[in-house]
Parts: C-alpha cells; structure tokens; sequence
C-alpha cells in the first residue's frame, strides 16, 4: 500500500512502512473533517489527519518540529475534538516521531525526518526505498564539488561572500500541495 | 567481576537521571508477583518473555511468583527500516517452545510505547488459542501510543524520554544497567 501512496512529508512514509511491517492496516487522509464555517456556512478551515488505522479505529496525524506548525494543529486538533467528540485522534509530535526513529535504530532518519528537512530530505533521494517525482520545495542550491580525487585547482579563487538568496515563502497550503506531489513511497 | 566494575561506572556516566532505581524495581516486581500469584492461584500460568530487554524483568517477577509457572521465551524483529529489512514485515525470530493452547498465558514485556509489536504478538498468540492471554509489563510510554493496549499488570508509567538499563538497551548496551535511566541526550543525537 505504500508504494501507491503520495505522501506530504518524508515521515509520513516512514509511519506507513511502520505500519506495513507490524501489519497494521492503514488509509492515508481518508476523510476531510470541517472545523470552521462562514457565516454563510462555508467550510472556511477544515481538517485531514495524515492515517486512519481502521482496526484500531484511531486517526493519526503526525507534526514537525515546527513551533508554529504545532500551535496551530493543537488549536485544529482541539476544535476537531470539540466538533466530533467521538473521532479518536493521536497527534504524533516530531520529537516522538524521531525518538521512535532513535528507538529501531534509525539514526539517520531521526535527524533528516524533522521539519523541513524531512521535506527535503536530500540523502532519501540515494535510497532505493524511496522515489521522489518532483522537490517538494525548491532546493537553494548546494555548491557542487566535482574535483576529482587527486585532481589540482589550477587557479585559486579568492573567497566570495555567500548571499543567502531570499525567495517568498509558500503558503501552507500550497507547501502541502507540492509536497503531496513530491513523495511516492516505494517498498524495497 | 572486575570487568563489571570496570565498565559499570562507565555506563552510569552515560545516563543523565535514574528514573526508577534498583530498589524501587524490586519492590514494584514482588507487588506484581504478589498480584499475579493471587489471580492465578487457583490454576498455573505460562509466563511468555519477548526478548530481550524484558529478560531482568521476567527473570526477576517468575521468582516473585509464589506458585508453579512455566515459562517460554519468543523474539520477534524490530522495525530497522527498508534499508535493514528484505521482507518488510515482521518476523518470528524465536517462536514458543512448546503449545500455550488451553493454558492461561501472560506475556512479560520491558517497556510498551508505540504498542504495535505487543500488537502484533497479541494477534499472533490469540491465534494458538489460550485460555486467557494477559499482560504485564515493566513500563508504561504512553505518549507514543499508536496501538491501545491493555496492561493487566504495569509497573511504572513513565515520561517520554529514551531510557535504559533494566534490560533496556541503546544499540544493545546499558541493558545489564541495575535501575532505570535516562539516557544523555547528546549521546544518541550525535551518533
């Protein structure tokens, strides 16, 4: 089921693996819970969990690290929980997510499956585990190193002042858009 | 010996707190033999040890049993990610050594977090048809709960930090570690 699955965030995919292995059966944002109307009664807010583990009945939404990311999934999370009183939702925060990382012994992934890192998650692109069809979010280019092993810069440059270019940040939702595009999780 | 002694405090330094020292251990574990010895006093029980960090601990509540018990060990493979694993699933590493079929069995586990192995085990033990299946475990880590689990017999509920000693280990050490630590943080963050 992973392997079909176009995953907003590096630790989504992880979560669906974890769950293939343990055999546990799971729907990725199956359902769309509105929280928030206008007063002509539009949907104006409204609320997917990441996994609904339907055994278990329980719907699972996983959070980065990001303060205000998970400020505003509390205050989502409680509006949903005052809304549908009867929907169980696990609220998975980044810090548990990578201790369970820490936990099978995925050093690796419990620093690159964090926040935006996780999103970018440029050593995931080496793994076979994991296609990804299109960046998530535009990758500041890296300066790439192509001397040879043994091989002599024959002029020395002098050191230029690194700008950090500034680009407008996306909103959420069209982070959320791309990303679901970017990450195709594929089973080994 | 000397090793032990040479090595112990080396490992202590490795840990930032103890969470649940030596001796509130063995009082928690003969409450919990007590417990048990009482609701099963009037059949027998076979005790079923997931290896390996439940090891202490079960070696520890079978003596604090006052009743005759049987006991079995099973390990099941963790999840190491798609990188480690060629099946993808999980598997029976060390299956039951004889048929718990009929018999009241209760499974002794060191510590249930995410649930999902316990999970897994449950499913897989309810199908060798026992009379009752219960369980007890050491440590309770309910923030990462994914699966809800419920402990017949729990010793301690314990905050979500990364903890050794007692049979738990960080990349298989600490486990021979006599009370229950917090690992220092810097320690698994920069490896």
């Amino acid at each position: 089921m992973t392997d079909q699955t176009r995953f907003a965030h590096a630790s989504e995919a992880e979560l669906a693996r974890i769950l293939d292995y343990y055999g546990v059966h799971w729907e990725y944002e199956p359902r769309t819970f509105p929280i928030l109307w206008n007063t002509d009664g539009k949907v104006v807010e409204s609320f997917s969990p990441d996994f609904f583990l339907s055994e278990l009945e329980i719907y699972v939404e996983l959070t980065t690290l990001k303060q205000n990311l998970v400020r505003r999934k509390n205050r989502k999370l409680r509006r949903l929980r005052e809304l549908y009183p009867d929907i169980r939702v696990k609220l998975f925060y980044g810090k548990d997510f990578r201790a369970l990382m820490l936990k099978y012994g995925r050093f690796d992934l419990a620093a690159s499956l964090s926040g935006l890192e996780g999103q970018l998650m440029p050593e995931r692109l080496a793994q076979p585990s994991l296609a990804i069809a299109i960046p998530a979010v535009p990758v500041a280019e890296a300066p790439i190193d192509t001397a040879q092993p043994g091989s002599v810069d024959p002029v020395e440059k002098p050191a230029q002042p690194v700008k950090p270019a500034r680009r407008a940040r996306p909103s959420r939702g069209t982070r959320r858009r791309r990303g679901r595009r970017a990450f195709i999780a594929e089973d080994s | 010996m000397v090793d032990q002694q040479v090595r112990l405090p080396a490992m202590q330094a490795d840990v930032a707190e103890v969470l649940i020292t030596e001796e509130q251990i063995r009082d928690k574990v003969r409450e919990l033999g007590g417990r048990i010895t009482a609701d099963y006093r009037s059949t027998s029980v076979t005790l079923v040890s997931v290896l390996k960090g439940s090891l202490p601990f079960m070696a520890d509540l079978m003596r604090a049993i006052e009743m005759p018990v049987q006991i079995d060990l099973m390990e099941v493979s963790s999840y190491g990610g798609a990188s480690t694993e060629t099946s993808g699933l999980v598997r029976i590493l060390k299956d039951l050594s004889s048929s718990i079929e009929g018999k009241d069995v209760l499974i002794v586990e060191d510590i249930i977090d995410t649930g999902l192995t316990l999970n897994y085990l449950l499913r897989y033990l309810r199908g060798k048809n026992p009379r009752s299946l219960r369980i007890c475990a050491l440590l309770d880590k309910p923030a990462r709960r994914l699966v809800e689990i419920h402990i017949d017999y729990l010793g301690f509920t314990i905050p979500d930090e990364f903890v050794v000693g007692y049979g738990l280990d960080f990349g298989e050490y600490y486990r021979n570690l006599p009370f229950i630590g917090v690992l220092r943080r810097e320690l698994y963050e920069t490896t």
